[in-house]
């Protein structure tokens, strides 16, 4: 034990003096540096670098590959291609092209299986030239940019009721999915996403973690399950509630909102068979499941082309 | 150089050898250990369950101290003990003590920084249990002690109710953690009364914030994104309050405790912020409404706040890491 700590303390010293002679030597006159010591503060240099990077976490960009060449005002989506189940496998991405789709805003889909958007993560868009992330964000921007207002039949506390919705679906129940997706039901994601399963298999600790700590920094995955479904289900309920005998959440016609609701109840609905989630959808609150049928027969004519159904 | 690496090489040579004696020693015969061949096999163990335990951190309950004794059916309160500005720092807290008192349920509060069974503050103490969530909270109350502050409400008005909420906790909230933490952490000092040390260790907790925020989303906008959508967060809820007393209609709701506890924030947490201006310069309903509130639950507000305590950087350190 002794000689252990002996040397522990004999390398520690050594280790400092040799940086201290290093780090000088550095400053006076670096042509004169050999080379391990130099190859000794250049380590060091990088791991110190290397801590900070990790625990300035914050504002990285991601830096994504864009087109070579692109049309000028046309808008480039990329999202993942669509499986057998659904033409969007992500709620935010059923929204954009739902809403695209409710604009009339043409757009070229770019299906790729990554996450690579500026901000890490999907759908995200081309447009110009520039690479935009979250749907919402490129809603806005849309807006701006091509003069859509799918809200103006809406008085100003419609609207802000609108966006209420829109966040309690997007930024609450979303996670029910993600959880019954990726934690609860990962063995069976591979028929969903329709890949290997030996290659989401190799990832399973790894995804099943990264989806549990994301859960547990935004609040909502420390609860129990029973407590997280009591969660889910009282919004889905308010959902259904609002809608009542209405065709659309907001009113007789579709409104901005409905692209929001639809694109996460799309997912339940089609995606997560055998779920607590798709039981209150489709059972529980039926005015949802009729909802979402009435949106994918108006919006999405091409579904089963798309999702390979119509072969 | 070589030195080093002759003495690193030297250690781990006599690591390696303690270790295979030491383990010998354990299967062979463990009372014949002496102390540091233990040490020597218990410190790695001890390793590699902090790293499983790290791992496995999704349902992980943080362990909570409770009374001793408790009268039964009596709500102990625990929250952090009020600031200059304001009577509880965290908006879930404004929120969880407005119910309270709207609700007349009576309470004892336990001021101190030590976090709850889900790892967030506030919790209650109920009959021995502890408790933890302001909703999950206030649901349990509602059923315990036969409340019902939404019961004027239709469903469909309730439906809203629970949007509005989830809007302002779920993304509204996330404004004011970037704010705070982010952007003005200097700020803290003053609001919080703490040293420089207590602002290292503010700053410490930062890393963590950060985390949070990116894997809850908003942490991946840009400050002025962010700005955005917390401008138009709060530009709904002026909105729809318009020039009603309360969120939905003449008489307070539940929903009104959970904005109010998010306003409260807003209006008296962030001196000098674009979050005050908003609600001061541009929908100056919401500051009205936020004064209502407050004289109709809060006629202590004042008392509270000259009972301000110093953060106490000890309680702190020990409650997040023990």
């Amino acid at each position: 034990m002794s000689g252990f700590l002996e040397n522990v303390q004999g390398s520690l010293v050594a280790l400092y003096e040799s940086l201290q002679a290093s780090a000088l030597l550095m400053f006076t006159d670096p042509i004169q540096l050999p080379l391990d010591q130099a190859v000794l503060v250049g380590a060091s240099a990088l791991f110190v670098g290397a801590v900070l990077w990790t625990v300035c976490g914050g504002q990285r960009r991601n830096k994504v590959k864009l087109r070579k060449e692109f049309t000028p005002g046309k808008v480039y989506v990329h999202g993942p291609t669509p499986v057998k189940a659904i033409p969007n496998l992500t709620p935010f991405g059923m929204k954009l092209e739902t809403y695209l789709r409710m604009a009339d805003i043409s757009y070229e889909p770019m299906y790729q299986m990554s996450f690579s958007g500026p901000k890490g993560k999907i759908p995200w868009i081309e447009y110009n030239g520039e690479a935009l992330g979250d749907s919402g964000l490129i809603l806005e921007f849309l807006n701006r940019e091509k003069g859509v207002d799918l809200n103006q039949s809406l008085s100003d506390a419609d609207k802000a009721v609108s966006r209420a919705f829109t966040k309690m679906v997007e930024e609450n129940t979303y996670w029910g999915l993600i959880q019954e997706r990726w934690i609860d039901n990962y063995d069976k994601i591979h028929e969903l996403i329709e890949l290997p399963w030996i290659f989401l298999f190799l990832r399973r600790s790894a995804a099943k973690d990264k989806f549990r700590q994301m859960m547990r920094a935004h609040g909502i995955g420390r609860h129990s399950k029973g407590e997280l479904v009591g969660i889910i289900e009282k919004d889905l309920k308010a959902i259904s509630s609002f809608l009542g005998t209405k065709p659309y959440l907001m009113g007789d016609e579709p409104t901005e909102v409905d692209a929001a609701v639809f694109g996460q109840l799309s997912e339940i609905v089609w995606t997560a068979p055998d779920s607590y989630l798709h039981r209150i959808v489709t059972v529980d609150c039926p005015n949802l499941l009729a909802y979402c049928n009435r949106i994918k027969d108006r919006y999405w004519p091409d579904w089963d082309q798309l999702t390979g159904n119509d072969a | 150089m070589s030195e080093f690496l002759g003495n690193t090489q030297g250690a781990l040579a006599a690591l390696y050898e303690i270790l295979q004696t030491s383990v010998l020693q354990l299967f062979a015969d463990p009372t014949q250990l002496s102390p540091n061949q233990s040490v020597v096999v218990a410190a790695p163990a001890m390793f590699v369950g902090a790293v499983l335990w790290t791992f496995w951190s999704g349902q992980r309950r943080t362990k909570v101290k409770l009374r001793a004794e408790f009268t039964p059916g009596k709500v102990y309160y625990h929250a952090p003990p009020p600031l200059k500005v304001i009577p509880c720092h965290t908006p879930f807290g404004m929120k969880l003590e407005t119910y309270l008192r709207m609700a007349d349920i009576p309470y004892e509060t336990m001021y101190s920084w030590r976090m709850g069974p889900k790892g967030k503050i506030p919790w209650i103490e109920y009959n021995g249990e502890a408790m933890g969530d302001s909703g999950l909270i206030i649901e349990f109350l509602n059923r315990e002690k036969g409340v019902d502050l939404n019961q004027s409400l239709s469903e469909a008005d309730k439906a809203v109710s629970r949007a509005f909420t989830k809007m302002g906790e779920e993304n509204t909230y996330w404004g004011g953690v970037r704010n705070r933490w982010i952007d003005n952490l200097d700020q803290m000092q003053e609001l919080m009364e703490v040293s420089w040390i207590g602002m290292l260790l503010l700053r410490s907790l930062r890393v963590k914030r950060r985390r949070n925020l990116w894997a809850h989303g908003m942490g991946r906008h840009s400050k002025d994104e962010i700005e955005g959508i917390v401008e138009k967060d709060v530009k709904a809820i002026s909105t729809f309050l318009g020039t009603k007393p309360y969120l939905m209609g003449d008489e307070p709701t539940e929903a009104d405790a959970a904005v109010f506890g998010q306003l409260s924030e807003v209006c008296c947490a962030f001196p000098g912020s674009y979050m005050e201006r908003l609600v001061t310069v541009e929908y100056p309903n919401l500051q009205a409404y936020f004064n209502r509130m407050k004289d109709r639950y809060w006629p202590d507000w004042g008392e509270l706040t000259k009972t301000s305590v110093p953060l106490s950087v000890i309680e702190v350190l020990s409650s997040q890491y023990l």
